[in-house]
């Protein structure tokens, strides 16, 4: 079966360690919700704002999930250090979309995946079922993998921090856009399908995917 | 879109510790067995009361083994044409702690066995699947799984779905909840005025889930409804909104009357937040009619992301058999207006409502009936 998207906006952004130029100190101006979020929330935040999605239903991805609240729990209980409740409670792999749904008062449906390197893949067939229902929907996938030490089991993926974010809706028309090919060696496999249908959008055209179940 | 194809639970079947089997698990429940062990292997200077599978076997051996009986009990063959959908919030976790409590460093540490994606890649391991899909969202995981298996077999996408909630006790979920300060040193007791917290369990709960209806005991899974409080990150709202907005969709998804919801099987986790709003929310919404209320948990404990699966399986019993589960421990009750069964209640009932609320806001409730 498959089913075609309209990829109404789209967004990505990543670097190397870090991604540097996040807006988080605007867009979540009280300090003490701003110190709480995990790098993957201000990131799911700055992406929200950049498609300009507010409210609605999100769908989100992460292989990894809270990897450095999960490390800061593995060292506490190792070295015997007091383990922090903001860490444990940081370490869920809802984490980021639930502080983005507090930060923007989003009560609907917002469920999160984590499905290895084949993630953002089956985020969109997810998507496209969900998307059958026939409102605008967010996808959304990050890997925040910037921890100490992580060069013990990373020998590949370069961009240690990246997240893709595509609004979209049901489609009946063909698919405009082809995202099998692009290149997106340095990247976690994770995400390499709904990062290389970010790359292919075009805002001066129709976007359109086809997304076989 | 077809969206009105009708769902059923075929078979099922489940380990915790509170039983090997189903029928093990819903006696217990009935006969209020006393599951829950004081135990100090995660925290050696407390006593924290957990529920523990009693098994010489692996984690993932019991995993296996759910599966395949499942699918000896079931028509088909192999799971070739069915989709495996996983709720799990600790995945590979309990293999990243061996390794990294022994090495001191992640060297070893296989990533392919560390994420969520752990429990569908063992179950890969085994047997071949169409495809396969984990939701992750904590406490609610394999609630949120039935619901994505009831949404694309209700849509006309595929016809078999295999749903599995696993979740294994870990160093990380004990004292991480422990670090909340919410766990109980003794069998947890909802809705009781004296109650002082949680406990964390383990278990496998796995269902198959058709487009047909394969046998006399086959239960309809009928709705589902999704929330979030967009309150905060651990505490439920106070009003518990997000919970009556998740049982309003779930029984609006159903599509019957609220008066039709004879029983709850509640989250009840034991914690004074959830009990407060989850109480709150169920007084809000049922005022026309008062279904009976309990909590599991005081018996199978929090399965954590196999909560929903294994009180979906229970909940599938309360039809099957006709029999409303007890409050174990329930001796004072602390929210007046509320249906509690305090003993086994024999009824007729046509549908059951078992709500999964989570870390992040997330709740989920599901309605479940006897196909008529």
């Amino acid at each position: 079966m498959k089913i075609n998207l309209e990829i109404i906006d789209a967004s990505f952004i990543y670097g190397k360690k870090e991604i540097e130029d996040l807006n988080t100190k605007i867009l979540v101006p009280k300090m003490m919700i701003r110190r709480r979020l995990t790098r993957a929330a201000k990131i799911v935040v700055e992406l929200l704002s950049k498609v300009d999605f507010n409210t609605g239903r999100v769908f989100y991805g992460t292989s990894y999930g809270e990897l450095k609240a999960t490390a800061n729990i593995l060292n506490a209980l190792e070295y015997d250090d007091i383990l922090s409740p903001t860490d444990f409670q940081n370490s869920v792999y809802n984490t980021a979309v639930s502080y983005s749904s507090i930060l923007s008062k989003n009560t609907n449906e917002i469920l999160t995946i984590s499905s290895g390197d084949e993630t953002s893949k089956k985020l969109l067939k997810l998507g496209a079922i969900k998307a059958l229902d026939e409102d605008e929907i967010l996808l959304v996938c990050t890997e925040t993998i910037n921890i100490d030490n992580i060069e013990q089991v990373n020998k590949c993926i370069d961009y240690l921090e990246v997240g893709i974010a595509l609004k979209v809706k049901l489609s009946t028309e063909k698919a405009t856009i082809a995202f099998e090919g692009i290149e997106n060696e340095g990247f976690p496999k994770s995400v390499s399908e709904i990062l290389s249908i970010a790359k292919a959008f075009n805002k001066k055209q129709k976007n359109i995917v086809e997304i076989n179940l | 879109m077809i969206k009105n194809k009708k769902v059923y639970i075929n078979n099922f079947s489940s380990v915790s510790c509170a039983g090997e089997n189903c029928e093990e698990l819903f006696e217990t429940i009935c006969t209020k067995k006393e599951t829950i062990k004081i135990d100090n292997s995660y925290i050696h200077d407390k006593d924290l009361a957990l529920g523990k599978i009693k098994s010489d076997k692996l984690f993932y051996s019991l995993l296996i083994q759910e599966c395949k009986k499942v699918l000896e009990n079931s028509n088909l063959d192999n799971f070739n044409d069915t989709l495996l959908v996983v709720g799990s919030s600790v995945g590979g976790m309990q293999n990243t702690e061996t390794i990294f409590f022994k090495e001191k460093n992640y060297k070893k540490v296989n990533p392919t066995y560390h994420g969520i994606d752990t429990i569908c890649t063992i179950l890969k391991e085994e047997f071949d699947f169409y495809d396969d899909i984990s939701f992750s969202t904590a406490c609610t995981s394999s609630a949120n799984a039935l619901g994505y298996a009831k949404e694309v077999i209700s849509k006309g996408i595929y016809k078999n779905v295999l749903v599995v909630g696993a979740d294994s006790l870990s160093h990380t979920t004990v004292c991480g909840f422990n670090a909340l300060s919410v766990l109980s040193s003794s069998a947890c007791t909802p809705f009781d005025k004296h109650r002082d917290g949680m406990n964390v369990s383990e278990a496998v709960a796995v269902l198959l889930i058709q487009n047909t209806k394969e046998n006399i005991n086959s239960i309809e899974l009928c709705g589902v409804g999704y929330s979030s409080d967009a309150h905060h990150m651990t505490q439920p709202h106070p009003e518990g909104l997000g919970a009556i907005r998740a049982m309003e969709n779930a029984i609006k998804d159903a599509k019957i009357d609220i008066k039709d919801i004879a029983y709850i099987n509640a989250h009840g986790t034991g914690t004074q937040a959830n009990d407060f709003s989850e109480l709150t929310a169920i007084k809000s919404l049922f005022k026309s009619n008062n279904p009976y209320v309990s909590s599991t948990k005081s018996i199978t404990g929090h399965t954590l992301g196999a909560a929903g699966a294994i009180e979906a399986i229970i909940s599938c019993m309360v039809l099957q058999k006709q029999i409303i589960p007890p409050n174990k421990g329930l001796k004072t009750i602390d929210i007046d207006g509320i249906n509690y069964s305090q003993d086994i209640i024999k009824e007729n009932l046509f549908y059951v409502l078992s709500n999964s609320f989570a870390f992040g806001g997330n709740n989920t409730s599901l309605v479940f009936g006897i196909d008529k």
